[in-house]
C-alpha cells in the first residue's frame, strides 16, 4: 500500500501572546515573553509564582474548553475545507481537566469541613459537586470539537502529557496517510496554570525557583508553566493555491528510563528525531522547533541528541524554542512547537528563543537570539518529550 | 477494517479472579465471582458493590514498595501485565524496539490521598489555599501530578521494564482501548516494530470516577465498578502464535439506534463467521441490546463484564483475553469480541486460531 501525502491545510491558536495564531506569531518573532507573575489567582504561597498564564478566572470549570474552541474555529476557517462527516477525524491531545478551586473547597465542606474527614459525608454530598464526566474527562475536549466541526469520522484524546498534542498531529496524519479520513481537525491544549499543577510540579523540583524560562540558557533553573491551545487541519488534498506544506515524517519512542528525568544518553530522544527523519526520506532539517523547556536536564541533553541526529546538517540548521516566551504548555506544547515549525516553513520566519541570552555551552546548538530572523525554510521538525518518557518528533516539509 | 493478519504469542491479564489468563474463560462462563461489598468504596458508600482484583503475591506484583507508592491503582495493574506478558512471550532481549500501545482511564488518587490533602489544607475549619500550597500537596504521594497526567499507566510500565519503541495512550472509556490495538496491528504492519503490547488498564474504584459514574447514573443502569489490566503480546511474524488478530471495526455513530449498529458490526463478523463470541457491555442496556441482537445469531456467548465488572479503558482488553482463552481451550476456530463502553461506542475485534507458519 503507497501511503498517502498529508498537507497541512490551516492553523489556529489561543495563547498568552494572542488569541488568534497571527498575533501570537508576531509577538513571539519580536522575541516577546508572556511569562510574568500569576495574576488570576493568589500564588503567593508556592514555590513558583509566575507563569505565561491566559488569566481567565480560575473559577471556570475546565479552562481547556475555550482556548482549545478558539484555535480550532481558526484553524477550522482558515482550512476551508468541505469534507463528508464520516470522513472528518478529530484527534486531541488532552490531559484531564481539573475542577475549579470552588469546587474543591466544596469537596472539602463535603467531608465535614472541620478537623476530621467525613467519608459518610463526603459520599452523599460530594456527588453534587462533581459537576459531569466533562469537567475532568480527557476526551471531553476532542468530543465537544468533533460536534462543532461535524466530525463522524475517527475521535480520538491521546494523553501522553507533555507529547500529547504533537502525538494527536500524528496519529492524524497517520489515519490520512492510512486512508480511514480524508481530513482532520488536530492538536491540543494545557491549561494547567492553577493551584493543582502549580503545586504538583512545584514539589516535583520541576519548576523555576526564579519564575524565568530560559531554554539553553546558563541560568536556566526549571520550567515555567504555560497554557493555551494550539490547532491544525491536515488534509489529504494539497490546497489549491500557495505553497503547501505537508508533515513527512513521524517518530515516537519511550525513553524507558525514569519518571521525571530524562534518558542521560538523550537515546529516546535522539531515535525519535532519526525515525521521524527516515521517515520523511531526509538526513538533515533546515529548522528544530526544539522542546526545550528551560530544565538543566531536558535542554542539555536534548541540545547534545540534536547535535547527533543532524550530523554534518547542524551546521545549515537554526534552532530554538517558544517555551521561552509562551512557558511550557503541557499537553498544548507539542502543538504549539508545531506551528512555529510550520511559520519557519510556511513565512520564513524562524523565531528566537526568548530568555536566552547567555546560552550554556552544554546546550551548544545555532540558536536564534533576540528577534526573528528571516530565512528560507525547506524542512523542519519540533520535538515534544514528555514526563514519564514518551518521545514525539515531526518533520514537516515544502512539498 | 481490516488488514494483514496479526501474531498473538502471549497475554497478560489481571483481573478480579487475581493473576493470570489462562482458564478465565471458564471462570467467567461459570460467574465463578459475583460482585461484593467494595473495599475501596465502603467510606465512600455503604454497601457499594464492586469487582475488585485480589491482593497480589509480592511475587507477581509490580516493582519494590517505594515504587509502588508512585503508582496510581491502573499503573500498578498495568506494571504487573507488562511484565507478566513480555515473560511469556520469552522477549527477554531489545525492549527498547517493542511497542506499547494503551488505554487509559481519568487519573485519581485514592481517598486516603485526597482526605490527607485536603486535611493538611483546612485552617481553622476552612479549606486555604495558601495552607493547600504550602502543605496540603506536601501530605500527598510526590508524584500527585501524574496521577492527573494520564499517560503515567502506560510510562510506569515501560520504565520498569525496559519498554522504547514506538508507543501511545489513549484516554478510553471503551473505544480508546480499541484504537490502542489498531495502531499497535498498524505499528507492526508498517514496521515500525516487530513487537508489540497492546490493550488496557484502568480502574474505576476511585471515589471521583464512582461518584462520576453515579452522578452518570450508570450505576443505577446495572454498571458494576471494576478494575484490572489486560495485554495482547503481537508479533508481525512468529513461527507458533497462539491466535492472530485477524479484523476489527469501530462503530463510533451514536446518533443511530443501537440495535442497527449491532447488526452492522454483527455484518462484520458474518463474513468470517466466529464459533463464539464474548461480549463486554458496560450495564444493562447494553447487555440487553447485545442479547436480543444475538439471540439468533450465536449459539455461544460469553458475557465478560458480567462476571468481571466494568473497569473502563480495561474492560475491552479483558473481553479479548477471554476471548483468546476460550479460544485456545475449546479449541475453536474463531472467536468474536464485541464491546460497548460508556463512551457509546461499539468495537468488534475477530480472533483466529494461529496457524504455524
Amino acid at each position: 500500500m503507497t501511503a498517502r501525502r498529508v498537507y497541512l491545510r490551516g492553523v489556529g491558536a489561543y495563547t498568552p501572546l494572542g488569541t488568534r495564531w497571527p498575533r501570537t506569531l508576531a509577538a513571539l518573532a519580536e522575541g516577546k515573553s508572556a511569562v510574568r507573575p500569576i495574576s488570576h489567582f493568589d500564588a503567593s504561597g508556592f514555590p513558583c509564582q509566575s507563569a505565561a498564564a491566559i488569566p481567565t478566572a480560575i473559577e471556570v470549570e475546565d479552562r481547556r474548553l475555550p482556548f482549545a474552541q478558539s484555535a480550532a474555529r481558526e484553524a477550522w476557517a482558515a482550512a476551508g475545507l468541505e469534507v463528508a462527516p464520516e470522513r472528518l477525524g478529530v484527534f486531541i491531545g488532552a490531559e484531564s481537566g481539573r475542577p475549579s478551586l470552588a469546587t474543591v473547597i466544596a469537596l472539602s465542606r463535603a467531608a465535614g469541613g472541620g478537623t476530621s474527614f467525613d467519608h459518610r459525608s463526603f459520599g452523599l454530598r460530594a456527588s453534587a459537586h462533581v459537576k459531569s464526566a466533562e469537567v475532568i474527562s480527557p476526551s471531553a475536549v476532542a468530543s465537544i470539537l468533533a460536534g462543532e466541526v461535524g466530525a463522524g469520522g475517527p475521535v480520538m484524546t491521546v494523553s501522553l502529557a507533555c507529547a500529547s498534542s504533537a502525538a494527536a498531529i500524528a496519529e492524524a496524519a497517520r489515519s490520512i496517510r492510512l486512508g480511514e479520513c480524508d481530513a482532520a481537525l488536530c492538536g491540543g491544549v494545557g491549561a494547567d496554570v492553577d493551584p493543582f499543577m502549580l503545586a504538583g510540579f512545584a514539589l516535583l523540583g520541576a519548576l523555576s525557583a526564579s519564575g524565568r524560562s530560559h531554554p539553553f540558557d546558563c541560568r536556566r533553573d526549571g520550567f515555567v508553566l504555560g497554557e493555551g491551545a494550539a490547532m491544525a487541519v491536515l488534509a489529504a488534498e494539497p490546497p489549491a493555491s500557495g505553497a503547501a506544506i505537508e508533515v513527512a515524517g513521524i517518530g515516537r519512542t519511550l525513553d524507558a528510563h525514569h519518571l521525571t528525568a530524562p534518558d542521560p544518553s538523550g537515546d529516546g530522544a535522539f531515535r525519535a528525531m532519526q525515525l521521524a527523519l527516515r521517515d520523511a526520506g531526509l538526513e538533515s532539517v533546515d529548522y528544530v522547533q526544539a522542546h526545550g523547556t528551560s530544565t538543566p536536564l531536558n535542554d542539555a541533553i536534548e541540545a547534545a541528541a540534536i547535535r547527533r541526529v543532524l550530523g554534518p546538517g547542524l551546521a545549515r540548521a537554526r534552532v530554538s524554542s517558544v517555551k521561552g516566551a509562551l512557558g511550557h504548555s503541557i499537553a498544548g506544547a507539542g502543538a504549539l512547537g508545531f506551528l512555529c515549525a510550520v511559520a519557519a516553513l510556511s513565512e520564513g520566519t524562524v523565531l528566537p528563543t526568548a530568555g536566552l541570552e547567555q546560552p550554556d555551552r552544554a546546550c551548544d546548538l545555532p540558536h536564534v537570539l533576540g528577534e526573528a530572523i528571516s530565512a528560507s525554510i525547506d524542512t523542519a521538525m519540533c520535538n515534544a518529550f514528555a514526563f514519564g518518557g514518551a518521545n514525539v518528533s515531526i518533520v514537516a516539509r515544502r512539498a | 477494517m481490516s488488514q494483514e493478519p496479526v501474531a498473538i504469542v502471549g497475554a497478560a491479564a489481571v483481573s478480579p479472579y487475581g493473576f493470570g489468563w489462562r482458564g478465565l474463560a471458564r471462570s467467567v462462563r461459570e460467574r465463578r465471582l459475583s460482585p461484593g461489598p467494595s473495599r475501596e468504596l465502603r467510606l465512600v458508600r455503604e454497601g457499594a458493590l464492586s469487582f475488585e482484583v485480589p491482593d497480589l503475591s509480592s511475587e507477581v506484583d509490580s516493582g519494590d514498595p517505594k515504587n509502588r507508592k508512585l503508582m496510581s491503582r491502573a499503573a500498578r495493574l498495568a506494571t504487573v501485565a507488562a511484565r507478566a506478558a513480555l515473560e511469556e512471550a520469552g522477549w527477554r532481549d531489545a525492549r527498547d524496539e517493542i511497542g506499547c500501545f494503551l488505554g487509559i482511564g481519568a487519573g485519581g488518587g485514592p481517598l486516603d490521598e485526597l482526605r490527607a490533602m485536603l486535611l493538611a489544607s483546612l485552617e481553622t475549619g476552612r479549606f486555604s489555599q495558601e495552607r493547600f500550597a504550602q502543605s496540603g500537596l506536601a501530605t500527598t504521594n510526590p508524584l500527585f501530578a501524574f496521577h492527573l497526567l494520564t499517560n503515567f499507566t502506560l510510562c510506569h510500565g515501560a520504565i520498569a521494564h525496559g519498554l522504547g519503541g514506538p508507543n501511545g495512550a489513549w484516554f478510553s472509556r471503551g473505544s480508546g482501548t480499541l484504537v490502542a490495538l489498531t495502531e499497535a496491528i498498524e505499528a507492526l504492519g508498517v514496521g515500525d516494530c516487530d513487537r508489540a503490547l497492546a490493550g488496557g488498564a484502568d480502574c474505576a474504584l476511585y471515589a471521583g470516577t464512582f461518584l462520576e459514574l453515579d452522578r452518570g447514573q450508570y450505576l443505577s443502569r446495572g454498571l458494576v465498578p471494576g478494575e484490572g489490566a489486560a495485554l495482547l503480546t503481537l508479533a508481525r511474524d512468529a513461527a507458533k502464535p497462539l491466535a492472530r488478530v485477524t479484523g476489527w471495526a469501530l462503530d463510533s455513530d451514536k446518533a443511530r439506534p443501537i440495535s442497527n449498529r449491532i447488526s452492522d458490526l454483527l455484518g462484520f463478523f458474518d463474513s468470517r463467521i466466529p464459533d463464539a463470541l464474548v461480549i463486554a457491555p458496560w450495564g444493562t442496556p447494553t447487555r440487553e441490546a447485545l442479547f436480543e441482537a444475538l439471540a439468533r445469531r450465536c449459539a455461544k456467548v460469553l458475557d465478560a463484564t458480567a462476571s468481571l465488572g466494568e473497569s473502563l479503558a480495561a474492560s475491552p482488553a479483558l473481553a479479548w483475553v477471554v476471548g483468546l482463552d476460550w479460544l485456545l481451550s475449546d479449541g475453536l476456530e474463531s472467536v468474536g469480541v464485541l464491546s460497548a463502553g460508556i463512551d457509546g461506542d461499539l468495537g468488534a475485534v475477530l480472533l483466529t486460531r494461529g496457524e504455524p507458519r
